[in-house]
């Protein structure tokens, strides 16, 4: 627990030890059946799982991990949890024998200063022997817990100024011992959850795993363990060969991008993150130096493996898509968090709202500097909302309810060169799916009243965001409403000449004498029949507004995405005709004027209208 | 003598299985793409004058005649459907377009987004609200209903859908927009989500209800053009229509959701699957279809093609109707090899069937899974390929390998084998992914294997899954004609009501149940069905609170409707044992001290036909042919001399050791190094791998 383990932690890993050759083709097949391995596992849990967070949303991703701590194979699921899932296998197989692992084993992992994401963040793992008991890999399921047992229900505190007010902290623990589930440890944990579908969840991760490790005992048995192993160290060395390859083909230099959160859950303003991205040949340094290194923030410390994973997402997201995901990516990049600040906090923060923010600004900074070389595969593969509205109440049993404001929204649906932003999420959440009011009203007494785009509320660009949502929600009976609140100041930056999102924001006590605007953050009772609305911001654009085709813009017109005014004023296209009527059409000749007049940096006002 | 007919249109073939009194036979002509009730009616013509009768005789004498069309996914597939208008509850507009936030990939940002059924302008919300408990907490806005029509109307909408909220639980305000709707915009067919899919939730409903409105008008069209002909013919019955569930049922029930049919035609394809392995013993089976373009997986369990109504995505649409789950994946003998960033790749990308692989000699260039099939000497280049109609060549396909093979380091032809590893591998996890879903270990099943490429590959494709047997019918080119023919009348309809266990109103489940019996009766009954013919299953869909989708069982089974005495006080304590049982089966557990909820009831009514079974598999005492010649072939153990037997000489109870390679007219059969071939008396190879 100390940066020293941090480093130890991420240091580069050698290959697997195997005299075995292997051709490209049978390594991929071999890829392909541990990705298989890991969709089976993810399925295992989706079907078993209640809690709403893994089966509704989908945030859920299984790895491979092999016996020297690498990603070898992954499949569905949050890349931003995945690239997270090496290090506390690593943890574990540093003390191999002080934590007795043996075949048949199976255990957990969440804390933040041993490798872990935050705490909601359980990932369950299980190693894979071969034949002669010689230890080749590890399975990994990870999957976002509703609770942690902390000071608040959730696991988001955000006044907390340590880890210990937000839950329990497991470093690395046994669930099963050569194959029996150890019930004490078990009890303990359900004991400090909330939620009584914890039992549950915990029992389809633990099967998933196993069902899992044992079709990868079965792959082993069937290719041999040193083909396997060929085939992991082929796989790692190929996609770090053909990730060096793109990037020789990007421009030296330095890109630099900075973004501030509005402020921390205190109200300390302007939170900032840097990133500086050198590429010198084949070789890409992401360089968080520069980042946030108060000491007295509260709430936005993101945790090391959180940091590498969010600055590993949206590089990835930079390549060939074709390139696989697995440890290949952080060999051939070097990642520089400094320590002491926001990306690699001292021991002992507390990390949950971490990994919303910083660790988005860290996925913003590295893309707006990625933007400069890579323009067309450069998209914000991230979420600027803060904390999501929790709407938080007990039945008349005295059971603990929890809306966690996963619901349909646009969030962050950004632009990119030649697409405009669109469906709800950025790519990288594309494995999610949001709560649906039908769903959420069955279960919590909440009404939802509105979840649909609003007109002009995204970012502006040759290619355009989708706008963001208006979403309105009543709680039927008494509940405590929580949320941090980023984005209303600094919303998500545009790229290459696009315009930035809109300004997030977000009402309380709606339509009462008491209505307020909620720009820090909030915890607040809510009585019966109280009512919250959020506009989110959309996504960010792509581009220069006025080089839009104006005929898209039409489109958008009449789709009601933008206005007329905007049309004019931003886009620069005059169109003629009513929208009641749908028959708009270019004004080509007055298009042109406007445009020119626009680039000549003339204001309307100057320009007579 | 009666005659029952199976019809199944498919982009080139319209396929016919017709049953006599000696059994079925198969027929197929072109399809006419124009108007496809054309095709139809020539086969049908065609198939009365090989019975020696006229087509007004043939058609008087046929008991049924049951119909698998390809329209509605053909209007998915070209997008040419009706300009679709949607009103939703105010407030809603977009759930279609942010589809919950899903995208197909999440490494690509370049991923385009679907092309939009109901554009923005086309996507208008009214006020009106019904809360989860059926209660109106905002009335219907007319006035606004109207004036939301007007705006459709200006914009020539031709179909219009509605998705409420809540509506499945109180329908009202969707059935009042229905009469609105009727006055403001005669004559445009109008889509209710409660109707299409009364189940929650809004974006599963919503969008099933606007693909069902999208192909209404020309699935309606179709049945009706096809149904005009056939009366004119001399057809006197119902036209029965091929549903994706896998049963079949008037073309009026169809009509109330014309969206049934989508994907109907795979769905045969399994029916004829589940049918044929059925009569040869087994009840479980992976079910493998490796055409041109695709590679179509689906299950068939204790002797069910199981219809689930679920994530089932569509031409990037979820469409949320039961449906036989078909799995694809982009591998069939079109798909494309090519090297790609030093990574070797077999599909998606198809070269169609034009210019189809470059064997065929059409323009192909690009070197497709055919094609390597030819370069490893398992597709015969002699006369006789597909039925004679055309002969594979081999000219440019070795140089196609060689640059595949120069840019991997090595010849043409272990480019050749190395695209058939690669293309087996998708296909191996493919498999284990549709099994998985299931929780089912695929080395538990039997294999089926069809469709032009689907038995050259199947052995290894087995021995890679654990699976020891492979069957290979010889009616597998026409099987969805045969799913159709052999498929029952059924009706598989489900209504929601959310409510725990513990404190459910098993009055509310026996008006839902009763309400389902009332609708399946009435169609039965104009399907000539009579009541106590009917088998009912009661089904209940429960799930912890929680979970994301039920598990969904039997309450009670039985013979003819009309029988709710099972609804009682008792059916708490029937259904909680129950859902234990099925949980545990399914995941391994149940959860000590939670009350599971029941979400919905379902009602799965039908017709068992009378058939003789089709192709039984009892064999003749074993003979050993000699081989009609010997090939040159790789199967996967480097090149050797390989024997070649036509299928056309092969004879009940011959039996052909592996390696050896089986020529039949629509495909080819592979007996892989280690596994034996047999001959059953209904001419079917079946595939056992030696111990």
């Amino acid at each position: 627990m100390s940066f020293a383990l941090n480093r130890k932690l991420a240091a580069k890993r050698p290959p697997l030890e195997t005299a075995a050759a292997i051709d490209a083709v049978t390594a991929g097949i071999i890829r392909g059946a541990m990705e298989t391995c890991c969709f089976e596992a993810t399925e295992y849990l989706a079907r078993a799982a209640s809690s709403a967070i893994i089966n509704q949303s989908n945030e859920r991703n299984a790895s491979v991990i092999d016996a020297n701590g690498r990603l070898a194979a992954q499949s569905i699921g949050t890349p931003h949890l995945t690239f997270v899932t090496q290090l506390p296998v690593r943890y574990c197989l540093m003390n191999m024998a002080d934590f007795d692992v043996g075949p048949g084993d199976v255990f957990v992992s969440n804390d933040p200063d041993y490798g872990g994401g935050h705490l909601p963040d359980y990932c369950v793992y299980g190693p894979v022997y071969d034949a002669a008991g010689e230890l080749i890999c590890f399975q990994t399921l990870q999957a976002h817990q509703g609770d942690t047992g902390g000071k608040d229900p959730g696991g988001f505190t955000l006044d907390a100024t340590d880890i210990f007010t937000e839950g329990l902290a497991l470093p690395c623990l046994k669930l099963v011992h050569r194959g029996e589930k150890r019930l004490d440890v078990i009890r303990l944990l359900e004991r400090n959850n909330r939620f009584p579908s914890f039992h549950g969840d915990l029992a389809a991760m633990i099967g998933g795993v196993q069902h899992a490790v044992r079709l990868l005992e079965a792959m082993v048995g069937k290719w041999g363990a040193d083909r396997v192993k060929a085939a992991i160290n082929h796989n790692i060395a190929e996609t770090e060969r053909l990730f060096r390859q793109e990037v020789s083909k990007w421009r030296d230099g330095r890109y630099e991008g900075t973004v501030f959160i509005d402020h921390d859950t205190q109200g300390t303003k302007d939170v900032k993150v840097h990133a500086t991205c050198t590429i010198a040949g084949d070789t890409l340094t992401v360089d968080l130096t520069g980042s946030d290194d108060r000491p007295n923030l509260i709430g936005v410390w993101n945790t090391f493996g959180n940091s590498r994973s969010y600055v590993m997402t949206q590089v990835a997201a930079s390549i060939d898509p074709i390139i696989v995901k697995n440890e290949g990516l952080f060999d051939a990049v070097e990642i520089i968090l400094p320590e002491n600040t926001i990306v690699q906090p001292p021991p002992n923060k507390p990390a949950a709202l971490g990994s919303f923010h910083p660790a988005c600004e860290i996925i913003e900074a590295v893309c707006i500097a990625l933007s400069q070389v890579v323009p067309e595969r450069s998209c914000f593969q991230g979420y600027k909302m803060g904390m999501p509205n929790a709407l938080i109440g007990f039945d008349a049993k005295g059971q603990m309810w929890m809306d966690q404001g996963v619901d349909v929204r646009v969030e962050d649906a950004s632009a990119v060169q030649g697409i405009d932003g669109w469906g709800g999420l950025c790519t990288a959440l594309g494995n999610l799916l949001l709560s649906q009011a039908e769903d959420a009203e069955s279960r919590f007494p909440v009404v939802n009243l509105s979840r649909q785009m609003i007109t002009d509320k995204g970012g502006a660009g040759q290619w355009r965001g989708q706008p963001g949502t208006l979403n309105v929600k009543k709680t039927l009976e008494p509940a405590m409403a929580m949320t941090w609140m980023v984005s209303r100041e600094h919303p998500l930056t545009g790229l290459c000449g696009g315009e930035d999102a809109c300004s997030y924001q977000n009402w309380y006590l709606v339509g009462t004498p008491d209505e307020f605007e909620v720009k820090l953050a909030a915890h607040t009772q809510m009585p019966a029949g109280g009512v919250m609305a959020y506009q989110n911001g959309g996504g960010s654009g792509f581009g220069p507004a006025t080089r839009r085709d104006p005929i898209a813009v039409r489109e958008d017109v009449l789709d009601e995405l933008v206005s007329l005014a905007a049309a004019r004023d931003i886009y620069g296209v005059v169109l003629t005709g009513t929208l009641d009527d749908y028959d708009l059409e270019v004004d080509w000749t007055a298009t042109e004027a406007l445009r020119a007049e626009m680039a000549a940096g003339k204001t309307l006002e100057e320009a007579g209208r | 003598m009666s005659y029952r007919v199976g019809i199944d249109i498919g982009g080139t073939f319209t396929d016919f299985a017709l049953r006599t009194s000696d059994g079925v036979k198969l027929y197929k002509n072109l399809s006419t793409p124009e108007d496809r009730s054309q095709g139809v009616m020539t086969g049908l013509a065609a198939l009365a004058e090989r019975e020696g009768l006229t087509l007004a005789d043939f058609l008087g004498r046929c008991d049924a005649i049951v119909h698998g069309t390809t329209v509605a996914d053909n209007t998915l597939i070209e997008m040419n459907g009706a300009v679709t208008g949607l009103l939703t509850t105010e407030g809603f507009r977009d759930e279609i377009a942010l589809r919950r936030g899903f995208k197909e990939s999440i490494w690509d940002v370049r991923l385009e987004p679907p092309r939009e059924i109901t554009p923005r302008r086309r996507r208008l919300g009214v006020p009106e609200r019904v809360l989860c408990d059926g209660s109106v907490y905002q009335p219907l806005d007319e006035d606004a209903v109207r004036a939301a029509c007007r705006k459709l109307a200006k914009q020539n909408v031709e179909s219009v859908a509605v998705s409420f909220l809540f509506s499945f639980v109180n329908p009202d305000h969707e059935k009042r927009v229905r009469e609105i709707v009727a006055e403001e915009m005669p004559g445009v067919p109008i889509s209710l989500s409660h109707e299409v899919l009364p189940r929650a939730p809004e974006f599963d409903r919503t969008s099933t209800t606007v693909v069902n409105a999208y192909v209404a008008p020309r699935v309606t069209s179709y049945l009706e053009r096809l149904v005009g002909r056939l009366k004119e013919a001399g057809y006197t019955r119902q036209l029965m229509v091929m549903q994706a569930s896998g049963g079949v049922m008037t073309k009026e029930y169809i009509d109330g959701a014309p969206i049934r049919v989508l994907a109907s035609g795979p769905a045969g394809g399994v029916i004829g699957s589940a049918h044929v392995g059925g009569a040869k013993g087994h009840a479980n089976l992976i079910c493998v279809d490796m055409g041109g373009t695709s590679y179509d997986m689906s299950l068939v369990l204790d002797g069910q093609a199981p219809a689930e109504a679920g994530w089932n995505l569509h031409h990037r649409y979820v469409v949320g109707i039961p449906m036989v789950k078909v799995e694809t994946l982009g591998a069939g003998g079109g798909s494309i090899c090519n090297v790609h960033n030093g990574v070797l790749q077999v599909g998606p990308r198809s070269a169609g069937a034009a210019p189809g692989p470059i064997a065929y000699g059409r323009g192909g260039t690009e070197p497709t899974i055919t094609d390597a099939l030819v370069m490893l000497g398992i597709l015969s280049t002699d006369a006789g390929f597909a039925g004679g109609s055309f002969r594979l060549s081999r000219e440019g396909v070795a140089e196609a390998f060689q640059a595949i093979g120069d840019a991997m380091g090595y010849g043409a032809e272990e480019a050749a084998f190395d695209c058939w590893r690669v293309v087996n591998a998708n296909m191996t996890g493919g498999v284990r992914r549709t099994t998985a879903g299931k929780g089912i270990d695929p080395k538990d099943l039997v294999m089926l294997a069809y469709g032009g490429n689907g038995p050259a590959f199947a052995g290894i494709q087995a021995e890679d899954l654990g699976i020891r047997k492979v069957l290979v019918p010889r009616t597998s080119p026409t099987f969805s004609a045969l799913g159709t023919l052999v498929a029952d009348p059924a009706i598989d309809e489900q209504r929601s009501y959310i409510a725990s266990l513990a404190t459910l109103d098993v009055g509310r489940l026996r008006d839902l149940w009763s309400a389902l019996e009332e609708r399946a009766a009435r169609h039965f009954a104009a399907a000539n069905v009579p009541a106590e013919q009917l088998s009912v299953r009661y089904q209940l869909n429960t799930r912890y609170p929680g979970q994301n989708w039920p598990v969904t069982f039997d309450i009670a089974v039985g013979k003819g409707l009309h029988d709710l005495s099972f609804v009682d006080e008792g059916l708490r304590e029937k259904a909680m044992a129950l859902f234990d049982a099925r949980h545990r089966a399914e995941f391994g557990h149940v959860r000590e001290g939670e009350i599971p909820e029941v979400t919905g009831v379902r009602l799965v009514t039908s017709a068992p036909s009378d058939l003789v079974p089709v192709g039984s598999g009892f064999t003749a005492p074993r003979t050993h042919p000699a081989p009609a010649k010997h090939r040159r072939a790789n199967l996967g153990q480097g090149f050797h001399e390989t024997a070649v037997f036509l299928g056309q000489d092969l004879k009940p109870g011959d039996e052909i050791v592996g390696p050896a390679i089986i020529d039949e007219v629509f495909t080819t059969i592979v007996v892989y190094p280690g596994w034996t071939a047999i001959v059953d008396d209904a001419g079917d190879c079946e595939l056992n791998q030696r111990d």
